[in-house]
């Protein structure tokens, strides 16, 4: 499909020549960048992805296709969804560039943002006209790819709803809204350099990645339950005016003037000029104003860097500030090298961002699937409200939160800079389940407690003070839990193993019986939370337990760890 | 050696933001000179070779190889510099032969010509066995010499080299300073940037030493000997204001008290 594009291209390039763009050059950036687009992973299904990284590869090109097909497809039932055809194809079009948008900032960031270009492309004779032509050219090939497979589904549907004349006019359509998502995303580009550095505008994408995720997770699982699809069907965002300066609808219009003429007003027919100028003004925008500017905002970026070493007027050291989770530290894990343990998996976990794009997700989760199962329910809201109320759901909500922990547990021993992790085997550290244990309390305290403790004062607010004890109960037995996990599942000290390691068949096995283990001990508690006093009773139980867990955990020794070679 | 100058440096000054990194540096560098370029983090020294290789397009002053203006015609200038910079990078996707067919085709070398002369050097640095192979498994030092390499490529008529040994075995050491004279010989200008002091005194036959922006000692290390202290590590520790007492390492041993 590359070579096949970069011919496509090739056709253009006497045109080109014309304009003082080195075509040979140009020719010889695209190659290489494709073939190097090739080569590397994708980022943008990074958390879904855990079993091709886990055999070390990089994901295959193909599933990463079929998966753009698969959306393409979700997508393109929305165009039967609507019984208004501009309406289907207005939803359908601000969801198509949505996803490209997104796509394309999450996926292709990395590739943009590669600083290596600066060393090795600008001290070649290359000039800035085609360096920028490259990069616009290497951006549309992955777009128009995306676009094509993003948008097979619909081109397909369309030719059912609409009839065959449709098709070749759904393509431009497609191209067009292509076209406006690269102006949105160079927009958002711009501004972001403008503002942040590189580095900073990396851990924003993260986020976005993140949040992106939590979307699609929380959109399956919670809009067929909020939203009534009949009603959704009538709906009619067009009545309102101000709907058409939307660009989606611009495009839509296109259909709606050229394929049902009767149908065209006014307002759609000046919609669909739009809809057919605009994108193509967006590219003369982008070409000659904003990717020069782009260019020269990474060039600075790239090369100014290594020459701010501030000199630190002497004597003038930062005060501490008050360091809240660095006494908390201090409190739960005297311990130096407990303490260490517990700071550096801290530190890192907040910091590294695969970690973040892999666990932070999993902390939405929970509460979303909790939603899902309540509401789930027959009835109305204020019903299925009552229903929730008298009977001890949060006892559920409590053990699902363990989930959590696991989560983080499967990932805190994996990065892919684990080189640094050497200083824990080249210093003498005898114990290294202080570490562990450091890193377990690190965990538990800065990620389950608080998490635990949301969901107790909600519980509290919902089902009244008398959960507390419940709370507790399952809070520690969570906590017990989760040093089970890590006794058995995490072999690896925080962060010191290269993602690619397998888990094998028999962990995953050893994980169920745990997770069992604690189902029915999360059902005892669930026909046990009639008897207050019963619970009473167990907390200091379930408080010994643990500290008894901890007291072996933190007696690992060197046999009982994996290590990594270096 | 020839009378005009390749390279002419006027009243070169650049700024980041209020800080001025280069102040009214002015230089002539003349055909088959090896210039040793020293000088302490921070100095400049960085900003001098990105400016020299087109990296940093805006600046304050002239900067001329070889009659060309660097802000008239960069394009022109680039194809007679070959650079190797000093954080090793390239694209360790690729394969050795692979990246250097996409630097050579850059600089218009025609695709024969650039194959067998990637071989050649790819087998005379000892890569030969490792040219198809992906360069993300390659040690700092097999990449090191991939970028030497792709420094050299087109035969260029200026050849900047910014801490070209670090990753690079005893060997290999010894084999990339007899290159840099034997270059030298061949007419080829050199600008070498280290901090490898006992390294520039012996390659280069010209030492600048450039302290806050500017140049405080231009000559031999003949005569920087003669007018300071007699190794290159003393000249500079002297010229860079690095004080003659112990009184740093007093620090370091008392931090232990």
């Amino acid at each position: 499909m590359d070579k096949l594009l970069l011919r496509l291209v090739s056709l253009l390039m006497p045109a080109l020549q014309k304009t003082g763009v080195d075509t040979k050059q140009l020719y010889e950036i695209l190659k290489v960048k494709l073939l190097m687009d090739g080569r590397r992973p994708h980022a943008m299904f990074a958390g879904r992805r855990k079993a091709s990284t886990a055999n070390g590869k990089a994901s295959n090109p193909i599933m990463v296709s079929l998966v753009t097909v698969l959306m393409g497809i979700f997508l393109g039932v929305v165009l039967f969804l609507f019984k208004m055809p501009l309406v289907a194809q207005t939803v359908y079009f601000s969801m198509f560039m949505v996803l490209m948008a997104l796509t394309l900032i999450t996926d292709f960031t990395s590739v943009l943002l590669d600083v290596r270009d600066q060393y090795i492309l600008l001290p070649r004779p290359v000039n800035d006209r085609t360096l920028a032509l490259s990069r616009i050219l290497h951006i549309s090939i992955y777009v128009f790819r995306l676009a094509f497979l993003q948008g097979l589904a619909g081109i397909i549907i369309i030719g059912f709803t609409d009839g065959l004349l449709a098709v070749p006019l759904f393509v431009l359509q497609i191209i067009q809204a292509t076209f406006l998502s690269i102006l949105l995303v160079n927009v958002v580009y711009l501004v972001m350099m403008k503002l942040v550095s590189p580095q900073k505008f990396k851990d924003i994408i993260s986020y976005i990645q993140i949040a992106f995720s939590v979307l699609i997770f929380g959109a399956y699982y919670l809009l067929p339950r909020l939203i009534d699809m009949s009603v959704l069907a009538k709906i009619d965002i067009l009545h309102y005016t101000v709907s058409y300066f939307l660009p989606p609808v611009w495009i839509a219009a296109i259909n709606e003037v050229l394929i049902h003429p009767p149908r065209a007003t006014l307002l759609t027919s000046i919609a669909a000029i739009i809809g057919v100028t605009i994108p193509l003004a967006g590219l003369w925008l982008v070409a000659s104003v904003l990717a020069p500017g782009f260019n020269k905002q990474l060039a600075i970026a790239a090369t100014s860097d290594g020459n701010v070493n501030k000199p630190i007027a002497p004597g003038s050291v930062k005060k501490p500030k008050f360091n809240l989770i660095g006494r908390l530290a201090n409190l739960v894990a005297s311990d130096p090298v407990e303490n260490a343990g517990f700071r550096i998996t801290w530190k890192l976990a907040a910091r590294i961002r695969e970690f973040k794009i892999k666990v932070y997700p999993a902390l939405v989760y929970v509460p979303i699937y909790f939603l899902y199962t309540t509401l789930s329910g027959k009835g109305n809201l204020d019903q299925r409200m009552y229903k929730i109320q008298h009977y001890p759901a949060y006892i559920i909500l409590i053990y699902l939160s363990t989930f959590t922990i696991s989560a983080i547990l499967q990932n805190i021993s994996f990065t892919e800079k684990y080189k640094p992790a050497w200083v824990y085997y080249a210093l003498p550290i005898t114990t290294p389940g202080k570490i562990l244990s450091g890193m377990y309390k690190a965990i538990a305290t800065l990620y389950y407690l608080p998490y635990c403790l949301v969901i107790g004062a909600v519980s509290i607010a919902i089902w009244g003070p008398q959960v507390i004890n419940d709370l507790i109960l399952a809070f520690f037995i969570g906590l017990t839990y989760g040093i089970l996990m890590a006794l058995f599942m995490v072999k690896g000290l925080p962060f010191s193993k290269p993602v690619l390691v397998k888990q094998s068949g028999g962990r995953i096995a050893t994980s169920l019986v745990i997770t069992g283990f604690v189902g029915i001990v999360g059902f005892g508690h669930y026909y046990l939370s009639k008897w207050e006093t019963v619970i009473w009773i167990l907390v200091p139980v379930s408080i010994a337990l643990y500290c008894l867990m901890l007291y072996y955990y933190k007696r690992q020794t060197w046999e009982n760890i994996e290590l990594e070679e270096f | 050696m020839s009378e005009v100058p390749l390279i002419q440096i006027q009243n070169l000054s650049k700024s980041y933001g209020s800080k001025l990194v280069l102040k009214n540096l002015s230089l002539d560098i003349y055909p088959g000179q090896v210039i040793g370029y020293i000088g302490p983090n921070g100095a400049g020294k960085s900003t001098t070779v990105k400016i020299l290789t087109g990296l940093i397009p805006d600046f304050e002053g002239e900067v001329l190889v070889d009659g060309i203006s660097m802000q008239h015609d960069p394009q022109e200038i680039k194809k007679r510099i070959g650079y190797v910079p000093e954080n090793a990078e390239l694209y360790d996707v690729l394969t050795p032969m692979e990246y250097l067919d996409f630097v050579g085709k850059l600089y218009d070398m025609p695709e024969d010509q650039l194959h067998t002369r990637a071989g050649k050097l790819l087998t005379a640095f000892g890569l030969g066995n490792n040219k198809d192979d992906r360069m993300d498994t390659f040690s700092k030092g097999m990449k090191q010499k991939v970028l030497l390499i792709s420094g050299i490529i087109h035969n260029p008529q200026i050849i900047i080299l910014d801490e070209p040994l670090s990753g690079l075995d005893a060997n290999a050491v010894i084999m990339i300073k007899e290159l840099i004279m034997r270059l030298s010989q061949e007419g080829k200008t050199i600008f070498y940037c280290s901090h490898m002091m006992d390294v520039v005194e012996k390659v280069s036959d010209r030492i600048l030493l450039i302290n806050k922006g500017e140049i405080i000692a231009d000559g031999t290390f003949e005569s920087l000997k003669q007018s300071h202290a007699d190794t290159l590590e003393r000249v500079f520790a002297k010229l860079t204001g690095r004080n003659e007492s112990d009184s740093e390492t007093d620090a370091i041993i008392n931090a232990f008290d």
